[in-house]
């Protein structure tokens, strides 16, 4: 009797089979949907696609971007040479050289069969192998941000596509990386493998698994009974409950998204007065919303960037203070002693808490006397509205994930108003004209040189705490929830790269 | 009767391409796809692109006209998430949905019948209370709270059945009881009330006298004749069965077309909505079209012409 209850402790032990020791499971919210890695727009696709694929630049975990399946070197502002790494092959053998690059290149800039990462290389005119491993390349204009587009350049292969076409590689992908794939079944799991002959080194983990588990709950049950071992967006409710279980934990990065409200400053209503904008900066407790609505997830900013992003000025970015006192002066200052109202907008789900951190906003503006009429939105009409600039309220509230990691995409995209001769006009998203921060951002687009662009953005960023076009509120923190015995730690980026993980005993 | 089920055949015609059509009007008051499908910072002109691609940029009646065309070759165009042909991908996450649906009317049906006929033939016991007394409770219990109480239980404190997923027999489990209860609770009230009507008629009392055994009186003689509600609620509650799909699919990540098409909704990927709208209106056209003829063998009285 004894030795059978032995044989059962055992054969129960080794029940779940999936948390085996060399396989890690990741749980996202979707399932992928395709394993082309240059033809989505998903975050959740493209950490599959990670493990699968090398791109040519490599994102560090602290934002900034190196050298990985090549380098390339500006010999002028409008030509790069690339180096292409050597040794390198596919999982089916295939070798890395300059002519896949090239292949890669014309992938990417077919007009006619555009892909959905092909908006980032828009501006290279041509490109030319110069030899077994290397390629020149040429661009329409000087553009600084080719490093930084290049770790959008995952390198898929040229005879695997060529012989099976693309709809077959996007469903049977072949790559470079440190996963070979071994099986999808839809809306259930990905499976993939090692690669042994990986050339950065044999990744440690053997296995990794990736299942699509939508509702928020399932997948913290999951997490709690060992099921999987990650969990992305972890909610700030469930985090003492994941603490709590003995089994995983919370762990959090910062973000590269930042949450902030724009201010429709056109027009002679009071938020066209940069003083009542700055008002309202100071009558907003960033640190009491972080605190009491999203749980102490997230870090107040006081400027469109953050630092992971190149052009982030600690000084220039520093949160304004909470002194309503301040703002109620400058409010009478502007000629608005007892306040003024407004309408404004906010999604509801689509970032950490979004319409609580609105509704937190709404509240404290009160205490100076702005009145502010909330409207919530579901996120697809919305962001519709933002899009062909057709909202209707004053002010909305949005979020921004810079993932070029620089300023550019931020400050121009966002901001720049069209006030320069010749110049392209207004961006869809700016309301705000600054003729030296446009003369300065329209600069930093056509200079290689980096140290000239963070001087330029300097520039811009004093116009923008001087202007004060938005409400600067925090950046967002991700939040995982991982089991203990995964040595692992969260990106900016939202990449979790297998390659990088370790399962400990 | 040939030319009642063409009939009714070509009425499932009617039905599809009003569905269609409503799936196509609906979704186009929505807003403009191609919003979704690109990053916020993606130029105007790769919007342009995309927009051409996908012949977005034509007048509406030309795309409904296409979108007609194409329709009666089954052909409703790529995804334009996953650039797949939409029917394939709806098609695919059919068979889950169906195997669930089954079962849970499977499990309605295999629980519900004796369930009512036990309240019916205990009239005033205390089995009835108690059957009767969860038959209200199933009918009220919300699906989600049902499945995340289901997953608490026997998925998280007790350990015996997968919280999520499928590939086993033991995932079907929870999904199945979630998404059958609301339907047994129907079944097991209907039942019961239809088999004490006919406990109480002039057949069951002359089946009675002639001696027959009570057993045989319950099942063929009351149960037979309430039978015929319970069908049509059966056709019927597929319907419930299958939208139920959608947040049971949901809670357990059962790879079904109930959590897909959720996702294709919110991201406005118009192809694959209404692949799966056309696809759900042939499926319950059809269901209601097999409870009508079903209704001939349960009662010769019935006759189309």
């Amino acid at each position: 009797m004894r030795k059978i209850g032995i044989l059962l402790v055992f054969i129960l032990a080794a029940l779940p089979a999936w948390a085996a020791g060399d396989t890690l499971v990741i749980a996202q919210g979707v399932d992928a949907t395709t394993l082309d890695p240059v033809n989505h727009q998903e975050t959740p696709t493209g950490n599959v696609t990670a493990q699968i694929f090398d791109n040519f630049y490599r994102r560090t975990p602290d934002g900034k971007y190196e050298p990985w399946l090549g380098e390339a070197k500006a010999l002028d502002d409008l030509t790069w040479e690339l180096t292409v790494r050597q040794g390198v092959k596919f999982h089916n053998g295939e070798e890395l050289n300059a002519e896949v690059i090239k292949f890669n290149f014309d992938r990417l800039l077919n007009p006619d069969k555009p892909l959905k990462y092909s908006t980032y290389f828009k501006p290279i005119k041509s490109v030319e192998v110069t030899g077994p491993y290397t390629l020149k390349v040429t661009t329409a204009k000087p553009f600084p941000l080719f490093l930084t587009r290049l770790t959008y350049f995952w390198v898929v292969p040229k005879q695997y596509i060529e012989e099976k076409g693309d709809a077959y590689f996007a469903n049977h992908p072949v790559g470079t990386g440190p996963y070979k794939f071994v099986r999808w079944v839809k809306d259930q799991e990905i499976v993939l493998e090692a690669n042994e002959d990986y050339w950065a080194g044999k990744p440690k983990i053997k296995k990794v698994v990736f299942r699509p588990i939508p509702e928020a709950s399932s997948r913290v049950a999951e997490l709690m009974t060992g099921g999987v071992d990650i969990i992305t967006n972890l909610a700030p409710e469930a985090v003492a409950v994941v603490n709590g279980s003995g089994v995983a934990e919370a762990r959090t990065v910062p973000s590269i998204r930042n949450i902030f409200v724009v201010l429709d400053v056109k027009g002679e209503g009071p938020l066209h007065d940069p003083k009542v904008r700055q008002a309202l900066n100071y009558a907003v407790d960033k640190k009491s919303i972080i605190e009491h609505v999203l749980g102490g997830n997230g870090v107040p900013v006081g400027c469109p960037l953050n630092p992971y992003i190149f052009g982030y000025d600690e000084k220039l970015c520093e949160p304004f203070p909470y002194d309503p006192a301040k703002a109620k002066q400058l409010l009478a200052e502007a000629g608005y002693p007892d306040g003024f109202s407004f309408t404004m907008g906010s999604p509801s789900g689509r970032y950490l808490n979004d319409r609580q951190v609105a509704e937190a906003i709404v509240g404290q503006l009160a205490k100076v006397g702005v009145k502010v009429d909330l409207r919530v939105q579901e996120w697809s009409s919305y962001v519709g509205q933002i899009l062909e600039r057709k909202i209707p309220t004053d002010a909305w509230l949005i979020g921004w994930g810079n993932a070029q990691f620089d300023a550019d995409n931020t400050l121009f995209t966002l901001l720049y108003g069209g006030t320069v001769e010749g110049g392209p006009p207004q961006t869809r998203f700016s309301y705000w004209a600054d003729p030296a921060f446009d003369k300065a951002v329209l600069e930093a687009q056509s200079v290689v040189d980096q140290a000239k662009r963070q001087a330029l953005y300097k520039k811009a960023l004093e116009r923008v705490r001087a202007g004060a076009p938005w409400i600067f509120l925090h950046q967002q923190k991700d939040i995982y929830g991982v089991n203990k015995r995964v040595k692992w730690q969260p990106r900016p980026d939202e990449l979790i790269w297998a390659f990088d993980a370790e399962i400990v005993k | 009767m040939l030319t009642y089920v063409l009939r009714r055949l070509l009425l499932v015609l009617v039905v599809v391409w009003g569905a269609a059509t409503l799936a196509f009007g609906l979704l186009y008051l929505s807003g403009d796809p191609v919003n979704l499908l690109l990053p916020l910072d993606a130029s105007p002109e790769a919007r342009e692109d995309l927009r051409r691609a996908y012949g977005f940029d034509q007048p509406l009646y030309v795309q409904y006209g296409r979108y007609l065309i194409k329709l009666t070759r089954g052909d409703f165009g790529t995804s334009l998430r996953s650039e797949e042909p939409a029917l394939e991908l709806v098609l695919v996450r059919m068979g889950p949905t169906l195997l669930l649906a089954g079962w849970g009317l499977a499990f309605a049906v295999a629980l519900g019948v004796p369930a009512g006929v036990l309240a019916a033939v205990r009239k005033g016991s205390l089995a009835e209370l108690a059957t009767m007394t969860l038959a209200l409770l199933g009918q009220s219990i919300p699906v989600f709270w049902l499945g995340l109480m289901l997953i608490l239980v026997f998925g998280l404190e007790l350990r015996w059945l997968p919280i999520s997923g499928a590939g086993s027999w033991k995932h079907l489990i929870l999904p199945t009881i979630t998404v059958g209860t609301f339907v047994t609770a129907s079944i097991a009230r209907l039942t019961r009330s239809g088999v004490i009507q006919e406990l109480r008629s002039d057949h069951v009392r002359t089946a009675r006298a002639k001696g027959l055994a009570g057993r045989v009186v319950v099942y063929k003689h009351a149960l037979r004749n309430a039978a015929i509600p319970v069908v049509t609620i059966i056709g019927l509650q597929l319907g419930a069965l299958l939208s139920g799909a959608v947040i049971t699919e949901t809670i357990f990540a059962w790879p079904g077309i109930g959590r897909f098409v959720l996702i294709a909704v919110s991201q406005r990927d118009f192809p694959v909505v209404q692949a799966t709208v056309v696809v759900f209106a042939l499926l319950l056209a059809l269901v209601n079209l097999i409870v009508d003829l079903a209704y001939l063998w349960l009662d010769p009285r019935v006759r189309y012409a």
